[in-house]
């Protein structure tokens, strides 16, 4: 029976994870996040003063990244001037959705996993039970309303971010391409539906990832050593469903339809 | 005024330490490690194997998913329209070899990897076994950090190959999935395919390994008390290093491109 073990472990603690999701998402949905609005408050300033700069930052080095390497690949072909297409494509629907994830597991799923694993370990969320306040609506249905209000805006600046980064390696660094010509075809190879599905790809990544990191907090065990741990292992799973999630946004988009301005 | 000031001022100075920090650590690290005695090797052993055992599985999940979805997926349709779909191949040896394997196998490291590392010197830190190994003449950087670092640059280095793999294993679904035959899409790929690209892509995701490395035995072995100690040092910990190995690879990247001409020509 031990080969099965492994599998049915797996399987258990998935069923553990979903259930702990759809609890918090029906707090959410009955209002009792909006009972505490001032805690959702102040969680989404806290994800604003926190997180945003870090964000911004990572989606500005990745749309470099993706800048530079447009570059080279529109001359390796022989129209340079072709870079925008390259850095709008890989950029707005790939990069920008990867960075945003991968910064949102790194700072605030493992942050969240941290804060609320140390306020188990210590008690206070049996005080808070004890008080007779739901540690579900107080903690955790507040914190998913504050990222569900703040991270769509978040998302966007994100995107100008890497856009600024992609723009500055293509035209002012490899320079092989006037501003003018680099915007005329980067903004032809994208459309506002095309940023309302990356803006989806994001948050669904985000969703998740915020979810991840309270249900291992709200379960962490084992003293400082077992919070430490538990941070360590919600990275495991942020980081497969990111790169899970951004498959299937890729699938469900664009899959059947490139939505490219080429031919007929 | 003076609130003000220092509001400004305490961040900066603090950054500015541990970037500091992070230099001797790394200076003292290098230094242990081609310095006789040799004490780290089974610590080298068991901590390349614990590596191993736990990051297999996120990586190769991750690479196929990823080069599948966005190479495999979206660079297929827009090379569909051209009829052109043979031509996958060559544009995965810029897609996976010279970027996505490093970026996946530096977030898998970093995130799988680098943080386990982080907790567990966090925790020895904490329960004052740190205090304890010095105390009794044995020196942490020897026998702790130099066998992580050792274990993660090679780690790593090795795990980008089986990323590179994975990731040929998504363009080959890819390529399926559009109905194509698989023999054009390797004959590009072979084609492209330079040995500059496979060294620089080592190399590159060597110097993650050892940029992973430092960063969290350093956020571990800093860890201070409190519940929320060990916990805070690894959010710290992968922020850093997943920063640290970005601008890295815009660094590493751009050098590559600029200086090796041939292996950004189309054949």
């Amino acid at each position: 029976m031990s080969w099965l073990a492994v599998p049915r472990d797996i399987l258990a603690s998935f069923g553990d994870i979903m259930k702990f999701f759809w609890a918090v998402i029906k707090e959410v949905a009955e209002g009792s996040a909006v009972r505490f609005f001032g805690e959702t408050l102040r969680q989404a300033g806290i994800l604003i003063i926190g997180s945003a700069l870090v964000i911004w930052g990572m989606a500005f080095i990745l749309g470099l990244t993706c800048g530079v390497n447009g570059a080279y690949f529109a001359r390796s072909i022989g129209s340079p001037q072709i870079g925008g297409s390259f850095s709008a494509i890989c950029d707005l629907r790939e990069i920008l959705p990867l960075a945003f994830g991968y910064m949102m597991s790194a700072k605030v799923g493992t942050g969240l996993v941290a804060e609320i694993g140390a306020m188990r370990i210590s008690d206070e969320i049996d005080a808070l039970e004890v008080m007779g306040i739901s540690s579900l609506a107080f903690l955790c249905s507040t914190r998913l309303l504050g990222a569900w209000i703040v991270l769509p805006f978040m998302y966007i600046a994100a995107v100008g971010a890497g856009f600024v980064g992609s723009y500055l390696a293509v035209v002012q660094q490899v320079s092989e391409v006037s501003s003018g010509g680099y915007f005329l075809i980067f903004w032809a190879y994208q459309n506002p539906p095309d940023l309302l599905f990356s803006l989806i790809k994001g948050m669904s990544m985000a969703t998740v990832i915020v979810l991840v990191g309270l249900y291992y907090g709200y379960t962490a065990s084992g003293g400082p050593v077992g919070v430490g741990a538990a941070t360590a292992k919600s990275m495991v799973l942020n980081t497969v469903a990111v790169h899970f999630l951004s498959m299937i946004g890729t699938m469900v988009f664009w899959g059947a339809n490139p939505r490219a301005p080429i031919g007929g | 005024m003076g609130g003000a000031v220092d509001r400004a001022y305490l961040p900066v100075k603090n950054a500015l330490e541990q970037v500091g920090d992070l230099m001797i650590l790394t200076g003292k690290t290098l230094i242990s490690a081609v310095r006789p005695p040799f004490p780290y090797g089974t610590e080298f052993v068991q901590q390349f194997y614990f590596l191993l055992k736990l990051c297999w599985f996120p990586l190769i999940v991750s690479m196929v998913t990823l080069s599948y979805g966005a190479p495999g997926l979206q660079a297929g349709n827009f090379l569909e329209i051209f009829g052109a779909l043979d031509r996958l191949g060559g544009f995965f040896v810029l897609a996976v070899i010279r970027n996505f394997a490093p970026f996946v196998t530096a977030v898998i490291l970093a995130g799988v990897g680098g943080t386990a590392i982080c907790a567990d010197l966090g925790a020895r830190k904490i329960r004052e076994e740190l205090d304890a190994l010095q105390v009794l003449g044995v020196d942490p950087i020897k026998n702790l950090v130099v066998p992580r670092f050792l274990a993660l640059m090679v780690v790593t280095a090795l795990f980008n190959g089986f990323a590179i793999l994975a990731g040929l294993f998504g363009g080959v679904l890819a390529t399926l999935t559009f109905g194509a035959p698989l023999g054009p899409f390797f004959s590009t790929l072979l084609s492209n395919a330079t040995t500059t690209d496979l060294w620089g892509s080592l190399l590159e995701t060597a110097i993650f390994g050892a940029i992973i490395a430092i960063v969290c035995c350093y956020k571990g072995m800093t860890a201070s008390g409190g519940a929320e100690g060990v916990g805070r040092a690894v959010n710290q910990a992968v922020v850093i290093s997943m920063l640290g190995v970005f601008a890295f690879n815009y660094v590493f990247i751009q050098t590559l491109l600029a200086t090796h001409p041939e292996i950004s020509v189309v054949k």
